[in-house]
């Protein structure tokens, strides 16, 4: 653990030194506080539009932090060679996953909060009231759909030898996930054998991301999830990150370096 | 007196995409011992099988046959890694960090307590001469800095072996003499150093054994003055005999 | 002169000599966006159209809290409702409607995924009820019409949310005003001026004139195109019936309800109040019967 906390502090450090998260934060709160100062029939009480556009650019940023950081961590080892002193110490390539895993995981958080904060500001400008138990549910479930975001692109850098085809590999599964993952099963429904098996059994495979999107409840006021419903989807996430670090590990374990 | 570094019949086969030819042999039946306290000078033309070599030792390619064990621990055993020290050639160090974060991360994975961390961190900064700059990030570093760098990081758990690949490799003469005094130092300090190099007259100034590796076999392996007596000739030109090389073909 | 320097004056003067050439053969010609006053019309061109279309139902999500069909729900179980039944939601919606919709586009769950799922995204039928929660679809209404002003729906449907749960006559109006602008032909935004000159500015006056106008309007287009929206028709009929019959004038009123008889789904009721008013309408001695010789 020691060694992997060890990497994941360099990680953290590297997010914070690089220009990626500032320029991120910037924009996104530029167009908000932009939309945010629009005037809509002289009703300064309007806030969940400003909500939605405030959740959808925080979404977009964090899924580019995450995949972006994570996607180069192994290949940026490798090719400035930096991996050879690294793992001439004594420890291990699980341990060097775990590290990674952890430090873009630890980052995303940071990143998160920083977000999610901003966000709380702005809808409780205009709503006058803080969903506060609502908000942190965002934003566990959200990191935690980031956690198996960061293993799969962990398991890309891998199996991908460029960054650039890993993460655009990984956005578009991502996206594909978010947007048709709910409704893969009606789609099933409507195909013969033996199509209707294949995606039945894709829709049972992958992971279901969406289900860590509940902006549509934080953006309409709707009563937080149940709490032992958020846990079963942190489990779910568990799983899923481990499972693709397990493969990732298998995967690198006997890669040769040289 | 026991071997701190033993090589026992390595063999290392690389699968080649090419037509014709599945398996490639990189280093072939390889037996070799290092002794505590020595300068050993590991040797080879380009493509001879030496940084393969080193490679293995450091757990970084799996040996297709044979085995190799650094204080007895065989190579494959991650903690076989906890008294060496490793500089890598042309190595570009996370460049976000600065020399002081670099080898304070790399003093945690040796598991170095705080206070001894930072008593080893002004020591090796000092001896590579890099203590002005400790708080500068390294992506400000000239090439012979960051290779210093490399030193500092491949000492910082004080080790008794260090393996060094091509540690002059691209550095100025200024560079060069600065790396060469620092392995005397640590040859006084009574460390093992195992290192490969193209640079001859330096592997003449500071070895005390040298091993000739070409096409991935070992040709010749002594001290440096019963090589030249052997070949009756210097260390450059006893080189070149055993690598089979023949001046005006 | 160095030659580089040299080449990069060359290269100016031939790039302000194409542009002086080039500029008014673009400014003259049909195809030009720049000729175009909106930002929005240089930039995207005719894709605005299917941007406000998905604005406008993301009013209706927002309407729902979102609670609203996908794409893939939609295949099997339609859309709903809220920019095409704008009057449905006056608190008197039609029942079957409104079970249907209550039964959901969310099936029975298929599996357990799908169980699961439906913790995380809104999976009640709702809608904006609180006094003042329309604002919310506002901003998506206001965003359509300025992506597709020809879309004469987006102004009625704000324009009904503006003044009827929101107090905001004055936006109101000056949205339809906007709207009339971009579409002066338009008898669906007349008819909603008019209601805002009848119900909210108490100007019978000013109503009568645009609703009038909407009815020429109407009238033209019938002439020029086989089929009509004969809702509308029958909408500006009635109010210009009803507000005839408050100012006393009656057999004008009747007239309106002749005309609306004639595109009326009932008929019937129609003649009844037709009737009733040409009873009014009558003198006294007229309502007590023709007197014996």
């Amino acid at each position: 653990m020691n060694n992997a906390l060890a990497i994941a502090s360099v990680v953290v450090k590297e997010l914070y030194r690089r220009k990626d998260f500032y320029v991120l934060f910037v924009l996104t709160a530029l167009i908000t506080l932009l939309m945010g100062s629009l005037n809509f029939f002289n009703d300064d009480k309007i806030v969940r539009y400003l909500k939605e556009i405030c959740l959808l650019l925080i979404w977009i940023s964090a899924l580019t932090i995450a995949v972006g950081t994570t996607a180069r961590q192994i290949p940026a080892e490798r090719e400035n060679r930096t991996i050879f002193p690294l793992l001439a110490k004594p420890i291990s390539r699980g341990q060097l996953v775990a590290g990674k895993f952890l430090g873009c995981w630890l980052a995303c958080g940071l990143v998160l909060i920083v977000f999610y904060l901003f966000f709380g500001v702005i809808s409780a400008s205009r709503e006058h009231q803080w969903a506060a138990a609502s908000y942190f549910q965002a934003l566990w479930l959200h990191w935690w759909m980031l956690a198996v975001v960061v293993a799969m692109a962990l398991l890309g850098s891998v199996v991908f030898a460029a960054p650039s085809s890993n993460a655009t590999i990984c956005l578009v599964v991502i996206l594909g996930i978010l947007l048709m993952g709910r409704h893969l099963n009606q789609v099933a429904l409507q195909l013969a054998e033996p199509m209707n098996t294949v995606v039945y059994a894709i829709y049972f495979a992958l992971p279901h991301l969406e289900l860590f999107d509940v902006r549509d409840l934080v953006v309409h006021n709707w009563d937080p999830i149940n709490w032992l419903v958020c846990g079963g989807a942190t489990l779910y996430a568990a799983a899923y990150a481990v499972f693709f670090l397990f493969a990732t590990w298998l995967v690198f374990r006997r890669q040769p370096l040289a | 007196m026991k071997p701190i570094l033993k090589i026992q019949d390595l063999v290392v086969e690389y699968r080649t995409h090419e037509f014709g030819q599945k398996v490639k042999l990189a280093v072939n039946r390889l037996s070799l011992e290092v002794f505590p306290g020595e300068i050993f000078g590991f040797l080879g033309p380009n493509g001879a099988g030496k940084t393969t070599t080193m490679n293995v030792l450091l757990g970084f390619v799996p040996a297709s046959r044979g085995a190799a064990y650094i204080f007895n621990v065989n190579v494959r055993e991650p903690i076989a890694r906890q008294r060496i020290g490793y500089l890598p050639e042309l190595t570009y160090y996370y460049k976000f960090l600065t020399a002081e974060e670099l080898l304070r991360f790399y003093a945690r994975i040796f598991r170095i307590p705080a206070a001894e961390a930072d008593r080893r961190i002004d020591e090796v900064l000092k001896l590579v001469e890099l203590d002005a700059v400790r708080k500068r990030p390294i992506k400000t570093y000239s090439k012979g800095m960051q290779q210093r760098v490399g030193l500092a990081q491949a000492l910082i758990n004080n080790p008794d072996l260090l393996i060094l690949d091509e540690p002059t490799s691209g550095l100025d003469p200024i560079g060069r003499m600065k790396v060469r005094q620092i392995i005397q130092r640590l040859k006084s300090q009574g460390k093992t150093v195992f290192f490969s190099s193209h640079e001859l007259g330096e592997v003449e100034t500071v070895c005390d054994r040298v091993a000739i590796l070409h096409q991935g076999e070992l040709r010749a392996m002594g001290r440096v003055s019963d090589l030249e007596e052997k070949y009756k000739c210097n260390l450059e030109q006893a080189f070149l005999k055993v690598v089979g090389y023949e001046p005006g073909l | 002169m160095p030659a580089p320097s040299l080449l990069f004056g060359l290269l100016c003067s031939v790039c302000f000599t194409l542009a002086t050439w080039l500029q008014p053969w673009h400014q003259s010609w049909a195809g030009s966006r720049a000729q175009s006053g909106s930002l929005l019309n240089v930039v995207m061109g005719d894709s605005r159209q299917l941007l406000a279309n998905h604005f406008l139902v993301k009013a209706d999500v927002y309407f729902h809290s979102g609670y609203y069909p996908s794409i893939f729900d939609q295949v099997t179980r339609g859309a709903p409702h809220m920019a095409t039944a704008k009057d449905d939601h006056d608190g008197k919606e039609d029942h079957d409607h409104e079970a249907n919709e209550e039964s959901g586009f969310l099936q029975p769950p298929r599996d357990w995924i799908d169980r699961f799922s439906r913790h995380f995204y809104p999976s009640r039928h709702t809608h904006l009820e609180k006094p003042g929660e329309a604002r919310e679809i506002l901003p998506w209404l206001r965003i359509a019409a300025d992506l597709d002003p020809h879309n004469v729906g987006t102004y009625s449907v704000a324009a009904y949310w503006l003044r009827q749960h929101l107090n905001k006559v004055d936006e109101a109006e000056q949205f339809l005003r906007e709207g009339w602008r971009a579409n002066p032909d338009s008898y669906e935004i007349l008819f909603e001026l008019g209601r805002v000159f009848d119900e909210n500015r108490n100007d019978p006056e000013r109503a009568r004139n645009v609703w009038e106008l909407g009815l020429r309007k109407w009238h033209e287009q019938s002439a020029r195109h086989a089929r009509q929206d004969n809702f509308v028709l029958e909408q500006t009929l009635t109010q210009l019936a009803r507000l005839e019959e408050r100012e006393g004038n009656l057999p004008k009123a009747v007239s309106y309800l002749e005309e609306l008889k004639t595109v009326s789904p009932l008929p019937d009721t129609i003649q009844l109040q037709i009737n009733e008013l040409k009873q009014k309408a009558a003198p006294p001695s007229a309502v007590k019967g023709p007197k014996s010789p």
